[in-house]
């Protein structure tokens, strides 16, 4: 009963740090929407900076999970599920860039913590490029740096995307978000990595359009 | 309370490398993989006796295997030893029951299977 209390605290704190931001957020509004009295969020969690660790250890746990995906199998299906992963992951907490210096400023193990996920992203990156590289899916780097610089690209496409769709005013849909991804690596594919996306890729980003 | 295990980013860039080294090495299968089991097939239909030899101070328990119908098809293979001799008969006697596919001993050899030209 006690863990289902904290995971409906957990969900309704996610909403309201969503729509609000953290540092907007009062305990008796996160009581409010759980449906429950501020004495009985007090019992569960003894301030509002246990709920923000209790949400960032659930935030890095489901982080974590995504990031232990890596490479299940070696074709570009598996890239692309990662990359939906990720896309329901940074909808779900949008609010890690609007409280992204709030976050710096007052929790620092918090911010440790999304430095050492964040090095894993770009890493696992890094890494795919080079295995679709040798797999003979994606060309020979043509100049030193670029996959480097390519897989900064990817990693902010991925991190920011959600956010530069709200600030243009502009749909944010799965779609949207992995055409955005792999329109990155698209230039780099040899015709035997081209007849991989199209013969994986691009029939479930047109179902995704479709439905 | 105990801080978070992390792997520095080298390493994990190790991980990661073995990680994508796996889809290089290991291949599908080919159907002679699989021959052992057609070539170790006819011990199901062996009969097993078990045999002690005294060899350097240990006893060595030793199962030989031969077809019942065509004993001429038979193995020796030495299981493991032991210092006593009557520990020894005693585990002979379990790994002979647990090998032998027909427990009760029912099943014989017979000479005539024995096809030996002795001209």
């Amino acid at each position: 009963m006690a863990i289902a209390t904290k995971l409906k605290i957990l969900e309704s704190s996610i909403r309201l740090f969503n729509e609000n931001g953290l540092a907007n957020v009062r305990l008796q509004q996160i009581a409010d929407e759980t449906g429950i009295s501020v004495g009985n969020l007090a019992y569960h969690f003894k301030n509002k900076d246990a709920i923000v660790s209790f949400v960032y250890e659930s935030l890095f746990d489901e982080l974590g999970a995504i990031l232990s995906g890596y490479m299940g199998n070696p074709e570009f299906t598996d890239f692309d599920q990662q990359i939906g992963q990720y896309f329901s992951f940074f909808h779900k907490y949008h609010f890690y860039l609007i409280d992204l210096f709030e976050i710096d400023r007052s929790f620092p193990e918090i911010r440790t913590q999304w430095q050492n996920h964040v090095t894993k992203m770009h890493l696992q990156i890094r890494s795919r490029i080079d295995f679709y590289q040798q797999k003979g899916l994606l060309v020979t780097e043509p100049h030193e740096g670029i996959f480097d610089l390519l897989t900064n690209n990817l990693w902010m496409s991925i991190v920011f995307w959600i956010p530069q769709q709200v600030l243009k005013g502009q749909m944010v849909a799965p779609h949207y978000f992995k055409e955005a991804v792999w329109s990155q690596l698209l230039p780099y594919l040899t015709p035997k990595g081209l007849d991989a996306y199209f013969t994986l890729i691009h029939p479930i980003l047109r179902d995704l359009d479709n439905n | 309370m105990l801080p978070n295990f992390n792997l520095d980013a080298p390493l994990y860039q190790r991980v990661l490398q073995g990680l994508n080294s796996l889809h290089f090495t290991d291949h599908v299968g080919a159907g002679c993989d699989l021959d052992f089991i057609k070539a170790d097939y006819w011990l199901a239909d062996s009969a097993v006796i078990d045999r002690l030899v005294l060899r350097k101070g240990s006893w060595d328990i030793n199962l030989l295997f031969a077809h019942h119908t065509t004993p001429l098809r038979f193995l020796s293979r030495r299981i493991t030893s032991h210092s006593c001799p009557k520990r020894a008969a005693m585990m002979a006697g379990f790994m002979r029951r647990l090998a032998a596919k027909d427990q009760r001993g029912t099943l014989r050899l017979s000479l005539e299977h024995l096809d030996f030209n002795c001209n």
